[in-house]
């Protein structure tokens, strides 16, 4: 699947139990070099105790992680070195400026003064805060913040950049930006780029997608690949007449639900695309959606339509499920 | 060695930080002159009165005299707090977690944080030592140099101190309790505002004051560092002179091992 060198994570098998709750049950899975991996999963999925557990400041019960081929737990000063991290929750010191703080970060790394300097012009330019390297953190808004810690993150040699929800409360705008700089420090810099989040639509782009629920790996694979699948296609024929709409629904039954006119049903593709070709010129008009993440998502963790009102599109998707084969 | 650069950065920080809190310089200011200026001179004509006749003074000074080292180290008992408050600061608005992660060990993030305090504690030790000419105290420059150097011992153990208890203070409102409870009456068992023997002899210490004030007086450690900077500043002492400096030693020591051994298990 993937051409990159070897992994430059490696979690096995990790176990990390709260009091009451398990956080991370059994996690493993690996993250190639110079790729741009997304961790999705919803509140409580233990994406933070993971990140905590990669960033040395957190144990895991059981298992290992090795980072660039050290271990996190005994080779922890090492793997800091190597490693460049934005916390879900704020981490700069709002009393000092934009480059107090970038420096501040150069210093504690060792970061040779000259190296120091110009990075910090780079990595300013390149999260547009160039024009605010003398102002207080605490005069500029959450996103600006966010931008800096990216920034922050990069003035050392990091080779790996976790990221654990840095969109989290941002505008879309301000997101999509984002998640820009981090495709353009994974290409331009060859780093490799870890981010958590919980949007859906932000990981559409991304190399790769671990989806993780309650503590478990449920999937990983390349959006497409995921869609592929997990995810369904959404036919909506209008058939030529009433006639073609009886045999449909005899044939389909339950799988078929109308809407006005229209019959709509879940389909892998292959089959979806095969039913358009055999169906002809019986219909007047389909359309095909491809599947998106969304429907992966539902279909993997079974939430929104247990946890929502029904809406249209969720009825489909649910119907969809119903009638597919692939369901877990 | 390494990490001297990042001891730096963190010494940096704290100054800016103390530097940009106007609260802290003004108590900085003010202290020393209400201290000295009000209540000084206000109590300077009870403090030496002819009892019997003729009276041999164990303290031949001043009030003012008298008080002006030890307000010095009330002053930088007061940047301990600071301290304290700096490091629950760090530690609740998610700062700390950014060194944390550093490559930085853990003993040199604390040094650098502590010799930031002292730096800052030195400060404001020296803020009243600008104010020496109007409690008529003089010294030579090499008392000024062993102060400094007493100074920095006494900042270095107040600033671990003030890491110490906020270690154990989990929100910045019990820091209103962590002053009063413990600056005010280390303080004022420190001898720093009457002299351990009021008059005459030894003997007639335990007579005049209460046993148990004598016990509080002794087993403060703080008395000793006031009696180290009288010592330099007055030429004035109440112990053997050398215990101060060796107390303030293994005071910043022990708080400093103390310090240490609560961060790391953070
Ligand atoms: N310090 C803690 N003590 C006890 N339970 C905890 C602790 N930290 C996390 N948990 C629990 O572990 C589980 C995973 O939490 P975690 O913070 O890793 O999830 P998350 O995916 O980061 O969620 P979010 O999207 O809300 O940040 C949750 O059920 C949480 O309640
Ligand atoms: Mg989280």
């Amino acid at each position: 699947m993937q051409t990159a060198p070897g992994p430059i994570v490696e979690i096995d098998s990790v176990t990390k139990r709260y009091v009451r709750t398990v956080a991370l049950d059994d996690i493993s899975f690996d993250v190639a070099e110079n790729e741009l991996f997304a961790l999705l999963g919803p509140n409580g999925a233990g994406k933070t105790t993971l990140i905590e557990i990669l960033c040395t400041i957190q144990r895991g019960d059981k298992g290992s992680v090795q980072i660039a081929g050290l271990d996190v737990a005994k080779q922890s000063r090492e793997v800091r070195k190597r490693l460049g991290v934005v916390f879900q929750e704020p981490s700069l010191d709002t009393r000092l400026t934009v480059a107090e703080n970038l420096d501040f970060h150069g210093r504690i790394y060792g970061v040779p003064a000259s190296v120091r300097r110009r990075r910090k012009e780079e990595l300013l330019e390149l999260v547009e805060l160039a024009g605010w390297r003398d102002r207080l953190v605490r005069t500029l808004s959450k996103g600006m913040q966010r931008r800096l810690e990216i920034a922050r993150a990069l003035i050392h040699d990091a080779r790996l950049l976790v990221l654990d929800e840095p969109t989290v409360g941002l505008d879309a705008q301000t997101r999509s930006r984002i998640w820009e700089y981090l495709r353009t420090l994974q290409q331009e810099r060859e780093i490799t780029v870890l981010v958590t989040t919980h949007y859906i639509d932000e990981v559409e782009d991304c190399d790769r997608l671990c989806i993780i629920d309650q503590g478990r790996v449920l999937a990983l694979d390349t959006p497409q690949g995921l869609k592929n699948r997990y995810g369904y296609h959404l036919l909506r024929l209008t058939p030529q007449d009433e006639e073609v709409r009886h045999e449909l629904r005899h044939r389909f039954g339950e799988a078929l639900a109308e809407r006005g006119k229209d019959l709509v049903m879940a389909a892998p593709e292959a089959e979806a695309l095969k039913l358009i070709e055999e169906l002809g010129d019986k219909l007047k008009a389909f359309f095909v959606e491809r599947p998106s993440l969304e429907s992966v998502f539902l279909s993997l963790t079974g939430y929104e339509v247990r946890d929502e009102v029904a809406g249209a599109r969720e009825r489909l998707l649910e119907f969809g499920r119903r009638g597919g084969e692939h369901t877990q | 060695m390494g990490y001297l650069s990042g001891i730096y950065a963190i010494w940096l920080r704290e100054l800016k930080r103390a530097v940009r809190d106007r609260g802290q310089l003004v108590g900085g200011v003010s202290r020393p002159l209400l201290w000295v200026l009000i209540m000084g001179i206000g109590l300077n004509p009870y403090f030496r009165g002819e009892v019997y006749g003729e009276v041999r003074f164990v303290v031949p000074f001043t009030y003012l005299q008298f008080i002006f080292p030890a307000v010095i180290a009330l002053n930088m008992m007061y940047t301990s707090v600071q301290s304290a408050v700096s490091v629950i600061w760090d530690r609740e608005f998610g700062f700390l977690r950014e060194v944390l992660v550093s490559p930085m060990p853990r003993a040199a993030v604390l040094f650098g944080k502590i010799l930031g305090g002292t730096t800052v504690a030195l400060f404001h030790g020296i803020l009243v030592l600008v104010l020496a000419r109007f409690a008529d105290v003089t010294f030579s420059p090499t008392a000024w140099l062993k102060g400094l150097g007493l100074m920095i011992l006494l900042g270095f153990a107040l600033t671990s101190l003030g890491v110490v208890i906020a270690n154990r203070v989990r929100t910045f409102e019990g820091f209103g309790v962590f002053s009063n409870a413990v600056i005010l009456p280390l303080y004022f068992t420190s001898s720093s505002i009457f002299p351990l023997d009021p008059s005459l002899t030894r003997a007639q210490t335990v007579v005049i004051y209460p046993d148990w004030l004598v016990f509080l007086i002794q087993a403060n450690p703080i008395t000793y560092a006031v009696d180290a900077l009288r010592g330099v500043f007055l030429d004035f002492n109440q112990f053997h002179p050398l215990w101060g400096p060796l107390l303030l030693l293994a005071m910043c020591l022990v708080f400093f091992l103390a310090a240490l051994r609560d961060f790391r298990r953070a």
